[in-house]
Formats: structure tokens, C-alpha cells, sequence
């Protein structure tokens, strides 16, 4: 199978990179110019540059390609300019689907998210579970739901859509999904809303993405999650791991939202980040307990326990000192 | 094989065009956080051009490691000799 990873210098797509090669694929690797190289290079991963907003860059990317495996749908760095979210994923996408038809690529997998997953009557949402138009709950669920539509309405070639929940591993080096255990290990209290956080281990949704690009029969849509979580009650574990003060209570669902907004239009005016972002706040405060067993079924997934997904990043994080190394810890 | 002053100007260069500091403005001394201004992902962003323009090979630990001036020159010297 000839396979190429567009975001494959990204937390997921370098997962997914390790898998592939574990499994003796050879993957070509996406990346752009400013990616950074550095774990594709020291994987001696075969690489070429990719522009999403290029055609011309994507034909020629996936020329003899047969799966194309779609880890960079956008991802806005904040939720302040929805109709700019919404035109720069939508137009990245269809440059990505018209690429895909135009070079013959027999089947696209396209890395989606749990956010496109609705509240279920019965208590655990599934793949059945859907929203009947844009969710209305903040600019990254409604832009997921518009990309994930314009997906799944593809013709051309087979698409199949995976949504995996709050990734926790190694190569989270932008520190997204991961934030939280960062900032227990530096003891850092940041206020956070309640809600439920579904969590899977980066690895185990790797795998569930290769498998749905490599096996001749799967579901055309799946959920990848290892576990739901209460988000206060996580972050107490947290903070007991690291040896930190418990957490402060959850702050509202309306005072998170005020909050991440305004630290967000902080960050864009000075530049930096922001302690709290508006799509973290809406994942929260909007998430719902998820069931995954169509994905462990048919893709064979063994989702792992929290514990052993936290001790791998642990021990990666320490090493790459994005969490002070264990002789620095008193 | 590139001159270690070369090598230098080169690292100084690739600096000046990621923080818009004037090349002569950068010191051995600087640090990238402190004092270039470079957050950690620009961090990273600066060694993978690093590894690019001089085509060598560094380990992600090796590079995380990197908090200055004076440290990309070393890892520079070290993989180029």
C-alpha cells in the first residue's frame, strides 16, 4: 500500500507515522514548510512539501498514492473569527478531496473529531449519535461539523471518518490535548469548567486510523475513545500524581466561556497564549460520555487503561522537558 | 567542509529571519526565550531549520535541550565536525 500522511509532522500524524512503520509501511510525509522536521528526519521519514492552500502541491504529493491518510484538517489557533475558521478549513479540505480524485487515490481517511458527537437519550453516545446541522456550541464544533459533512458527501473515492476523543501521548510537542497534565506537573492552577472529557491514548488512535485505512472492510465512521472522564475529578488525580495542591473548584459553564474569550483576544493582541482556550471550554463544557466499541470491535482496538497512557507521557514529556526532569523535582 | 565562522553567520541568519532581530544585534549570550523572544514551539521551529540548512540530524532531546545562543552554535559544531 503506498500511503501519504498529510500532518504528519503533527502529534497525531507522527503517532500514526510509528504505527505505520511498526506495521512495515512506509509512509510518505506531508510536511510544510515550516513544519518542524526534526522527528521526521531522525525517523529518516521519506518526505515531501505540501501546501494545503497549493493544488498543484497536493496532486503531486499523492501521485501513485493509493490511501491518503488526512491528519491537518485546520485546526484555528482560536475561536474568535468563526466565518475565517470556516473558509480556511472548508477551502483546505475540498483542495484535499479534489487532489485526492484527480490522482486516483482509491481511499482517504479524514481525522475528524468528537466533537461532532451528539448527547445521546441513552446515557453513552455512539457513531449514531449525530448532530442534524452545525451544533451551534462554539466555532470548532461547528467547523468540524461542516468538514466532517463536506466528507462524508464525497463520491469520488471512498472516504472513511475517524473522530478520536482528547489524544494524550508522546510528540504532543505544542502541548494541546495535553495541557492539563502539563500543568499539574508545573503545579499550575488553571480555572477550568466541569464537563466530561473523553480521552484516548494517541497510540491506540493511531492505530485505530491506520487500521480503518488498511482493512478491506470497516465502519465508514468511528469514534476513538479509551475512557470518559470527569474533568474535575481528572484533574485532582493530577494533581495528586505530581504531588500538587488539589485543583480549585470548576468555575461556570458562561464565566469559562467569558474567560477563555478574553484571554484569547489578549493573546491576539500581544501575542503568546492564552491560559484558557475557547474550544477546550466548549469540548467541556458540551462533551458527552462516549461509547468506542465499534471502533475496539471491528479495528481490533485495545483501548489502553489512563494510567499506562499517562506513565508513556510522562516519560516522553520529562525527556523533551516540556515536564521538569525527575531530578529537578524536590 | 563549512568554516566554523560560516556556520556561525548561517545560525545568526536563520535566527534574524525567524525573531526579526537584526543579525548584528544577536549575541552569543542570548537566550531564545528570554531574550530573542521565541516561544517553544519557535524553539522547535528554529532547530528543524537548522537541521535542514545544514543537513544534519538531531534527536528531539537534543534539541529540546537547546535554551540559547551559545548552545545552537555547539549543536551546529557537534554534528557538523
Amino acid at each position: 500500500m503506498n500511503a501519504l500522511v498529510l500532518g504528519a509532522g503533527g502529534f497525531l500524524g507522527l503517532n500514526l507515522v510509528d504505527e505505520m512503520r511498526a506495521e512495515g509501511l512506509d509512509p510518505l510525509c506531508a510536511r510544510r514548510t515550516r513544519t518542524n522536521v526534526i522527528p521526521l528526519r531522525s525517523r529518516r521519514a521519506r518526505m515531501v512539501h505540501v501546501d494545503l492552500d497549493e493544488p498543484d502541491s497536493l496532486v503531486a504529493a499523492m501521485a501513485g498514492v493509493d490511501v491518503v491518510f488526512h491528519a491537518a484538517g485546520h485546526y484555528p489557533r482560536h475561536s474568535q473569527d468563526g466565518f475565517g475558521a470556516m473558509e480556511v478549513g472548508l477551502r483546505q479540505l475540498e483542495n484535499v478531496l479534489d487532489a485526492a480524485a484527480a490522482a486516483d487515490v482509491r481511499r482517504l481517511v479524514y481525522v475528524s473529531s468528537t466533537a461532532t458527537v451528539a448527547a445521546s437519550p441513552r446515557g453513552l453516545s455512539d457513531e449514531s449519535d449525530t448532530f442534524a446541522g452545525a451544533p451551534g456550541l462554539g466555532v470548532y464544533h461547528d467547523l468540524k461539523w461542516y468538514m466532517e459533512r463536506r466528507a462524508t458527501r464525497e463520491r469520488r473515492f471512498e472516504v472513511r471518518v475517524a473522530c478520536p476523543g482528547a489524544c494524550v501521548g508522546p510528540w504532543d510537542l505544542r502541548v494541546g490535548t495535553s495541557a492539563l497534565v502539563v500543568a499539574a506537573a508545573h503545579n499550575l492552577d488553571v480555572p477550568h469548567p466541569d464537563g466530561i472529557v473523553a480521552v484516548v491514548d494517541a497510540a491506540d488512535a493511531a492505530r485505530g486510523i491506520l487500521r480503518l485505512g488498511t482493512l478491506a472492510d470497516a465502519p465508514a465512521r468511528v469514534l476513538l475513545v479509551g475512557g470518559n472522564h470527569r474533568l474535575h475529578a481528572l484533574r485532582t488525580a493530577l494533581a495528586e500524581r505530581y504531588g500538587g495542591p488539589p485543583p480549585s473548584p470548576p468555575i461556570g459553564a458562561a464565566e469559562a466561556i467569558a474567560l477563555a474569550d478574553a484571554e484569547e483576544r489578549r493573546a491576539l493582541r500581544e501575542g503568546g497564549r492564552g491560559r484558557l482556550s475557547r474550544e477546550i471550554v466548549d469540548l467541556i463544557v458540551h462533551g458527552v460520555p462516549i461509547d468506542a466499541s465499534l471502533s475496539a470491535r471491528t479495528l481490533g482496538l485495545a483501548y489502553a487503561p489512563l494510567a499506562d497512557t499517562l506513565d508513556r507521557f510522562d516519560a516522553w514529556a520529562r525527556r523533551m522537558r516540556i515536564i521538569p526532569p525527575l531530578e529537578n523535582v524536590a | 567542509m563549512m568554516h566554523q565562522h560560516d556556520q556561525e553567520d548561517r545560525v545568526r541568519q536563520i535566527l534574524s529571519d525567524l525573531t526579526a532581530v537584526p543579525v548584528a544585534e544577536i549575541k552569543i549570550g542570548d537566550r531564545l526565550r528570554e531574550d530573542l523572544g521565541l516561544d517553544s514551539v519557535g524553539s522547535m521551529e528554529l532547530l528543524s531549520m537548522l537541521a535542514e540548512e545544514f543537513d544534519i540530524d538531531v534527536e528531539m532531546e537534543e534539541a529540546a535541550a537547546v535554551a540559547d545562543v551559545a548552545g545552537l552554535m555547539a549543536l551546529a559544531r557537534r554534528h557538523l565536525e
